[in-house]
């Protein structure tokens, strides 16, 4: 149609503005899609931390309030324990699904002749739940009380191998340990963080700990669906009178969690749209300019039979090339600015070539195009509405 | 064959109010333009030229009266009305010839053609059109800028005619341009004329008036012969 060809030849003759207005457009497109995109890739990076432990029940002493009912209720947090009748209990109400009780100090150990002592987290697990927590990446579980199992980090940081000895308590004075296997990492967990740690059986943690009680029960759901009736479950069973334990449902405060990440990639997403405002302010400028020059332009088309809307069509033209040329530009720049940005603040780009981060630039491109449309209307409607005998003695 | 009245204003009165008090421009206008007619309309500035081109080009309305186009009365019609009416029974010619400097010679002559047909259309017309009004065909391809002003003038009465209309409007149509020229776009309306064409031409100038067949005379918003 001829009036989009006028649009466009109108926007090569004045390239230099035309450009200076799509850069505005650009920089709002890179702006929100590059926040859209660092605020996907931070989401993601703490999902893929946090994703083994999106199937459980964590069950924890209840800190503050009446203590009573555990470890004789002395108060103090040395007294918070769950018992072997408290975690019987919890096991009849989150049954036919596994409960784990677990046992967690940290204590020094020396690793070799000579070497510095290091403090490490020290778990103390059933040999027959361990394989329900826990995957190795090398050697096998340990069924005597002489082995444990070490976490990932710890075996890199401290060059732990498989059959290597660790020397437990101030000089060894609580035995010495052979390692039987390496944990695969976990990365951050609501259940065992066991990467910097290591895992040893329950009958010799309460031996040389002297305990029989727990730190924590957790419970593997095998239906997801079921984690929020089996807190509940367990929440009746326990704190029927007081409330003697927290149940933390570890899906319901990942997405919490991920809720507030989203939170922070909207507002950080806005900050990049008040560019694109900006942006479309310099729209609205330079096709309000356009208005100005072209009265007298106007006014003929008017009188030869061009209706209103076949005016504002001509310049809303403008507006959309302005919007959609600007729009392409910052969509490919867009994957320049997410991989600088997720390469530098994440050192990873691992996840920018995924939907949910390609997404936020056909975001970032939708909005540059919808704001330059509107952007846009006000001088089309202006023009539309030229009293054509004004505008034709326009000068 | 239609044969009414191309034109007729009847009672015609146009008053622009203003805040110091309502100017009368027109005062109680009657003609009729019958097919085939030439006209010139004469008078001094400020004497209602502008406004009566204005009602006869229905870019605006009477205060009172009526004014026919072709037998349509414009005074009960809608903007969109009146802009499809201008389109396609009306052709204007104006002093500073208005082509569009975005658009070619052939592009300015068929936009009329596409605003009709809502689509694009056959340059050969264009073509026609231009070589009806002695264009030479090398220049087609020009924008209106690379041409004279005499060749201007001329691209600009192809546009007008382009789409048939029953009148052509001129305003000035050789105020913009020397002497010799203006006589050779004066020689190209009176052959227009010779083939049919209703043309009605404001002016000042005398000598122009000279090539129409009737003159109307208007002064203090009244015609006076």
């Amino acid at each position: 149609m001829i009036f989009w060809e006028i649009a466009k030849r109108n926007i090569r003759i004045h390239l230099l503005r035309s450009s200076l207005a799509m850069l505005g457009i650009v920089i709002g497109v890179v702006a929100i899609a590059s926040m859209g995109i660092l605020g996907n890739s931070l989401v993601l990076t703490v999902s893929d931390s946090l994703k083994t432990v999106g199937d459980s029940v964590i069950v924890t002493p209840h800190v503050g309030g009446t203590m009573g009912g555990f470890g004789g209720g002395a108060g103090g947090s040395s007294s918070l324990k769950i018992t072997e009748q408290n975690f019987q209990q919890i096991k009849r109400a989150s049954a036919p699904n596994v409960a784990i009780p677990v046992l967690q100090t940290s204590d020094r150990m020396k690793l070799g002749v000579g070497s510095d002592d290091i403090v490490a987290a020290i778990y103390g697990l059933n040999p027959d739940d361990v394989p329900d927590l826990l995957k190795l990446k090398e050697g096998g579980y340990s069924r005597g009380n002489s082995g444990c199992l070490v976490g990932s980090t710890f075996a890199t940081d401290n060059n732990v191998k498989v059959g290597s000895r660790i020397a437990i308590g101030t000089d060894g004075n609580k035995g010495t340990l052979r390692v039987t296997g390496i944990i695969e990492e976990r990365g951050m967990a609501f259940d065992v963080s066991t990467d910097s740690a290591i895992v040893v059986t329950k009958d010799w943690f309460d031996e040389i700990y002297n305990r029989n009680d727990y730190d924590k029960v957790v419970v593997k759901v095998k239906n997801l669906d079921d984690l929020p009736a089996i807190k509940t479950a367990i929440e009746n069973q326990m704190n029927k009178r007081d409330k003697i334990v927290d149940v933390v449902d570890t899906r319901k405060t990942m997405e919490t969690i991920f809720s507030a990440f989203g939170q922070i990639t909207t507002f950080v997403s806005a900050i990049g749209g008040i560019s694109m405002l900006v942006a479309g302010v310099s729209i609205l400028n330079i096709m309000m300019m356009s208005v100005t020059e072209r009265i007298k332009e106007i006014g003929i088309m008017r009188s030869i039979g061009a209706q209103r809307k076949e005016v504002m069509s001509m310049f809303l033209y403008e507006a959309l090339i302005l919007g959609v040329v600007g729009s392409i530009i910052g969509g490919a720049m867009s994957l320049l600015g997410g991989y600088a940005i997720s390469s530098v603040l994440l050192q990873t780009t691992k996840y920018l070539f995924v939907f949910s981060s390609l997404i936020h630039i056909v975001y970032g491109m939708s909005f540059g195009i919808v704001i330059s449309l509107i952007c846009g209307i006000y001088p089309a409607w202006r023009a539309a509405n030229l009293n054509p005998i004004d505008a034709l003695r326009h000068e | 064959m239609n044969e009414q009245p191309v034109m007729v204003f009847k009672d015609v009165v146009k008053v622009y109010p203003l805040p110091s008090g309502d100017v009368t421009a027109l005062d109680d206008i009657n003609f009729k333009v019958e097919r085939g007619e030439f006209i010139s309309i004469m008078g001094p500035s400020g004497s209602g030229k502008s406004t009566l081109l204005n009602l006869m080009g229905c870019l605006d309305t009477p205060t009172s009266g009526d004014i026919y186009i072709s037998g349509t009365r414009t005074g009960d019609m809608s903007d969109k009305e009146l802009t499809d009416l201008r389109r396609d029974r009306i052709g204007f010619i104006f002093q500073y010839f208005n082509l569009f400097p975005l658009l070619n010679i052939i592009e300015n002559v068929t936009f009329p053609m596409m605003l009709k047909s809502q689509k694009a259309v056959d340059p050969e017309k264009g073509r026609a059109a231009l070589r009806a009004v002695q264009l030479d065909d090398s220049l087609f391809t020009h924008t209106p800028t690379e041409v004279s002003g005499g060749q201007q003038q001329r691209v600009a009465v192809a546009r007008a005619l382009i789409n048939d209309p029953d009148i052509l409007l001129c305003d000035e149509p050789t105020g913009n341009l020397d002497s010799k020229t203006g006589a050779g776009i004066m020689e190209l309306m009176s052959e227009l004329n010779r083939k049919g064409t209703t043309i009605i031409m404001v002016t000042h100038d005398p000598n122009i008036a000279k090539y129409s067949r009737r003159t109307i005379r208007i002064a203090d918003g009244r015609i006076v012969e």
